[in-house]
């Protein structure tokens, strides 16, 4: 093998190499980078919040006219219908209100007695990030499961404070039961509820549909319920449109959602233009390398035909050239891997700065790209090597 | 392993009239198990090379047919002339096709490490029958076209085989290098019960063969 390299590598143009490995450095080094901020800035706000992602709560906007009920603040099913027809939008509900009153009351040895009057609304499961298992209700079951404010948290630590009670993290206050009392004029009922997640974008308390529809009819206090939020989710990097949109319509959302979601929106598509960059680079500097193996291949004709001669099989030779390549692009990967991890370094640096703190690790998207950019390489230079070394015997 | 030529003509030769003693556009078979040692004789341009070529499948541009054992040399695939080319017939060829870069031993050692014939030692007794064992570290692209000679006929030697071809292998070789090589290449043919086909211009008269084809 040590002589077959001596006598296959030796005839080799360094510059017209060394360009080759640096474009293709440079190209995967951003390919490396696109996808990985692609990829974080889409998961940015995960976790941290109960609604999926793209997904606001819009309502119509309240002026001097409707304050005098000249216009309608209500949605009708066929309005909610007709957004859900607009190209950009990937789902449209009515978020439903509660129709009976609601008293919500702590109900934990461990908690000093606390009650609010609150509000319950519930939307369909597919636009929260709750597991459908845990989002579910039937009569009889042990308790009601509810996604709770951030804000009504953050009330009740100021409360429980005031108490001289240490306060409640998010976790523990998934620990701690609590009650809600539905009622009208006439009937009342206790129901054990627990919070399953936390929201910035709802000031409501959400409950499970089949709960609501379970309490809308049995305590109903006798008024039309209507209308009056509508949840939609927007298609992915779509945001811009969605906004032109409500704005057309005189429509609104909370103020937060509209600044994440375009801020989302922005970086994803400064980053999806880089990561098409990136892409055409690597290609275009993968096909400078195989371009190279093809003129190494060239200017040995002499030697692969003699070793042909002289009995060497030709997958011997496709498989030296193959090796070859594989390794000066493993070694390219590995040099841009380190060079991804020190510009992310940098970058995470600068978002930290700027308020925005992504997850620390690197996005196995990335490393899978970088995988499947070297075996798509490896098997050019695999067909490459096998058509132009055929053609010698 | 039995050759066997049916009319073949090399296309550049078709509008040649050949004489009724020539090997093209004759039917005639070579056995190797006859223990062969074949001197193919002719002047320059009668199709020594091409016939030399042939055989080991490097030129396909002719009419006729050859059969390698009954089996026609056109059917054959490139894995069966991988095999021909490693264990059925050795080459030297008249252009040699050593590398320049790499020393005497080290080409004749790449052949070897396909073939695993000899041992370092042996080879290197070949060189030094040979009288080359001085110049064995030394790149094939400072030798002498005689020294050159040498190494590719040990090289040719470094493997089992049924026939060696050999085109004009001492051309450049004085009258005592060759009998050297010659009893060598014999010597060698004869352990493996081989039969071997030298082409040459004019063959040193010291040297005699059981055999004769002409062109």
């Amino acid at each position: 093998m040590i002589m077959l390299k001596k006598i296959l590598f030796h005839n080799q143009d360094k510059v017209q190499f060394s360009i080759a490995i640096i474009g293709t450095c440079i190209g995967l080094l951003f390919l490396l980078s696109s996808i990985h901020y692609l990829v974080k800035i889409n998961e940015f706000g995960k976790g941290e919040e109960i609604l999926g992602p793209n997904t606001m709560i819009i309502q119509k906007k309240v002026s001097s006219a409707s304050s005098l009920n000249l216009t309608k603040t209500d949605f009708s099913f066929d309005e909610i219908n007709r957004f859900k027809k607009e190209p950009f939008v990937a789902d449209a509900q009515a978020v439903i209100c509660n129709n009976f009153n609601v008293l919500l009351l702590t109900d934990d040895p461990l908690v000093p007695k606390f009650s609010s009057d609150v509000f319950l609304q519930t939307v369909n499961t597919k636009f929260l990030d709750v597991s459908s298992k845990q989002w579910k209700w039937k009569k009889g079951d042990d308790f009601v499961p509810i996604v709770m404010p951030r804000d009504f948290l953050v009330m009740l630590n100021t409360f429980m404070s005031s108490s001289g009670i240490p306060q409640v993290s998010e976790e523990l206050a998934k620990e701690i039961q609590f009650k809600l009392r539905i009622s009208n004029e006439k009937n009342k009922e206790f129901v054990v509820a627990k919070i399953v997640g936390f929201t910035n974008e709802i000031p409501s308390l959400l409950v499970p549909e089949s709960f609501m529809n379970y309490a809308n009819d049995a305590f109903s206090t006798g008024k039309d319920g209507k209308i009056t939020n509508v949840m939609i989710s927007s298609k992915e990097g779509e945001f811009g449109r969605m906004e032109q949109f409500l704005n057309d319509r005189g429509l609104e959302s909370r103020k937060s959602q509209v600044v994440i979601g375009k801020l989302k929106s922005v970086i994803s598509t400064l980053f999806l233009v880089l990561l098409v960059i990136s892409i055409t680079a690597v290609l275009i500097s993968g096909l400078v390398l195989i371009q190279y193996l093809q003129l190494l291949v060239y200017s040995n004709k002499y030697e692969i035909r003699t070793l042909l001669r002289i009995g060497y099989q030709p997958k011997i030779l496709i498989r030296c050239f193959t090796y070859y390549f594989a390794k000066i692009f493993g070694i390219i990967l590995l040099i841009s891997f380190l060079l991804f991890l020190i510009v992310k370094y940098i970058v995470d640096q600068l978002f930290q700065v700027g308020g925005i703190s992504l997850n620390n690790g690197v996005s196995l998207l990335s490393i899978f790209f970088a995988i499947v950019s070297f075996c798509i390489f490896v098997f050019s230079c695999n067909l490459v090597a096998r058509r132009k070394i055929m053609q010698e015997f | 392993m039995i050759i066997r030529f049916s009319s073949v003509v090399p296309h550049p030769l078709s509008d040649h009239k050949f004489h009724d003693e020539s090997i093209w556009n004759s039917n005639f078979e070579l056995d190797s198990t006859l223990n062969s040692n074949i001197l193919l004789n002719a002047s320059s341009g009668k199709g020594k090379t091409t016939f030399s070529n042939i055989l080991v499948g490097l030129r396909k541009d002719f009419s006729g047919c050859i059969e390698f054992d009954g089996k026609d040399i056109n059917s054959i695939s490139i894995h069966e002339w991988v095999e021909i080319r490693t264990k059925k017939i050795s080459t030297v060829f008249q252009d040699l096709q050593l590398f320049p870069l790499l020393s005497a031993f080290e080409n004749i050692q790449l052949k070897n490490e396909i073939t695993h014939t000899f041992s370092e030692d042996q080879i290197l007794n070949f060189l030094d029958n040979v009288g080359l064992i001085e110049q064995k570290d030394q790149k094939v692209s400072t030798l002498s076209m005689g020294q050159k000679q040498r190494v590719a006929i040990i090289r040719a030697l470094c493997q089992p085989f049924e026939w060696l071809i050999l085109d004009e292998p001492f051309s450049h070789l004085d009258i005592e290098n060759s009998k050297i090589c010659f009893d060598l290449i014999q010597s060698r043919c004869q352990k493996l019960k081989a039969g071997f086909i030298l082409t040459a211009l004019d063959p040193d008269e010291s040297i005699s063969f059981n055999s004769y084809l002409k062109l």
